[in-house]
């Protein structure tokens, strides 16, 4: 009766080919592990997604 | 006069004792169908949802040019006979003829609902048919079940089904919060196999090895690496046993490593890593029959590493726990490599589950 409603958000880890810098954005559609995702903000480097995962948030 | 002789007290004390003997089971039964009905209320609701959630799919992705509903409908109704079991012998085979000539049909029917679908969301489809599928079987047992005994005003025949509800439950809601992570083409915790052996097999070439299975050859330490994994990022488990045998049939292995995950024990913490023997490979058996048939011909030992994790937990989106365990799962295969090999020896490792949003 009491039970709160949990919200799975998924997030999408971005790391950079050339810095290593780890960057956590929101899962947008097309996303899939390892494939090239966008440029690093910190250099000029290319990010790949490292990790898809789902948080709870209740 | 005490209460004890009193003849109204003693009417007042034997009348709910008859009334127990002979009406016990059927109060019991009402007591208990009430909560069976809200149950099954959910599993028609889950029903439903999968259904709309699948056809909703198809009509955005697919663009289909017959009648969409029917066919589903009809899709929806499968059954699968499992073959006889009375004289085992040769059952195994049986059983993959049957079950793999169901998936070659839905597979046909499903391009034939738009001839020009990938490969991709082709095997999304068919894993939210699978899905929406089990839910209407599901729904259909348990109601059966819940009538016949009230039917029948038999008690007894009610009690499996108590017992069993809050398994077929806890099933059933994993199966309905399933729908987006497969939508979506999300990663599920049954990818963390997947996901281990595709990140170690990203620089390395990739050839089809087996139907929707692709294997990757690499160097560690002077030991030749076999790595294989169904093909990502489809919704699929490929066919590793089918592999193993081309594989073994043109190479020397010396030891098989498996990665896959593997249900907690209630109390035991999620996405906790254990290694161990044997074929970690789950399914109605017939991939493990074979790669432990090959194994055991060929004389090499199978190691298994683990990530416990729930049945809900196996089949949504990948939590962060279980993400975060693919490098101590990676450092783990290595080390087992160092510990179990000799240079110049060959390993064969296998990333087994779906890998659904998963590459290599």
């Amino acid at each position: 009766m009491f039970s709160k409603k949990k919200i799975i958000i998924a997030y999408t880890v971005e790391k950079c080919k050339k810095c290593g810098m780890m960057r956590k954005r929101k899962f947008t559609e097309g996303d899939v592990l390892f494939t090239e995702s966008s440029n690093c903000t910190s250099c000029d480097g290319m990010t790949s997604v490292e990790k898809i995962f789902g948080e709870t948030i209740e | 006069m005490s209460d004890d002789t009193n003849p109204l007290m003693m009417i007042i004390w034997i009348i709910p004792i008859i009334i127990f003997v002979f009406y016990g089971q059927r109060i019991q039964l009402y007591i208990t169908s009430s909560e069976i009905k809200k149950a099954i209320k959910k599993l028609d609701s889950f029903k439903v949802e999968s259904r709309t959630e699948l056809i909703n799919y198809i009509k955005t992705n697919l663009k289909p040019k017959d009648d969409l509903i029917k066919k589903i409908d009809r899709f929806l109704d499968y059954f699968t006979i499992m073959p006889v079991d009375m004289d085992p012998n040769g059952i195994i085979d049986k059983v993959r003829h049957t079950v793999r000539s169901r998936e070659d049909y839905t597979r046909e029917h499903v391009k034939l609902l738009s001839p020009e679908i990938s490969n991709l969301e082709l095997t999304k489809v068919q894993t939210l048919l699978e899905l929406a599928s089990s839910l209407q079987m599901i729904y259909k047992i348990v109601n059966h079940m819940y009538l016949t005994a009230k039917k029948q005003n038999n008690y007894p025949l009610i009690l499996p089904l108590q017992i069993l509800l809050p398994f077929i439950m806890e099933q059933a809601e994993a199966m309905k919060e399933a729908i987006p992570a497969f939508k979506a083409g999300q990663p599920v915790g049954d990818g963390i196999g997947s996901m281990v052996v595709g990140k170690m097999m990203l620089d390395s070439k990739k050839e089809t090895v087996a139907f929707q299975t692709v294997l990757a050859k690499t160097e560690f330490e002077n030991r030749t690496l076999f790595l294989l994994k169904a093909e990502g990022p489809a919704s699929t488990v490929g066919r590793p046993a089918d592999a193993l045998e081309t594989i073994v049939s043109s190479n020397k292995l010396d030891v098989i490593i498996m990665i896959d995950a593997a249900l907690k024990m209630e109390g035991e913490d999620s996405a906790t890593v254990s290694q161990g023997f044997g074929a970690a490979i789950g399914g109605i058996g017939f991939d493990r029959f074979q790669i432990e048939a090959i194994a055991t011909s060929n004389n090499i030992p199978v190691f298994s590493i683990v990530v416990k994790q729930s049945v809900k937990e196996a089949i949504t989106l990948m939590t962060k726990e279980i993400a975060d365990q693919a490098d101590t799962v990676s450092s783990q295969v290595y080390e087992m490599i160092q510990e179990n090999t000799k240079e110049g020896q060959s390993v064969l490792i296998i990333g087994v589950g779906n890998t659904v949003g998963v590459t290599q």
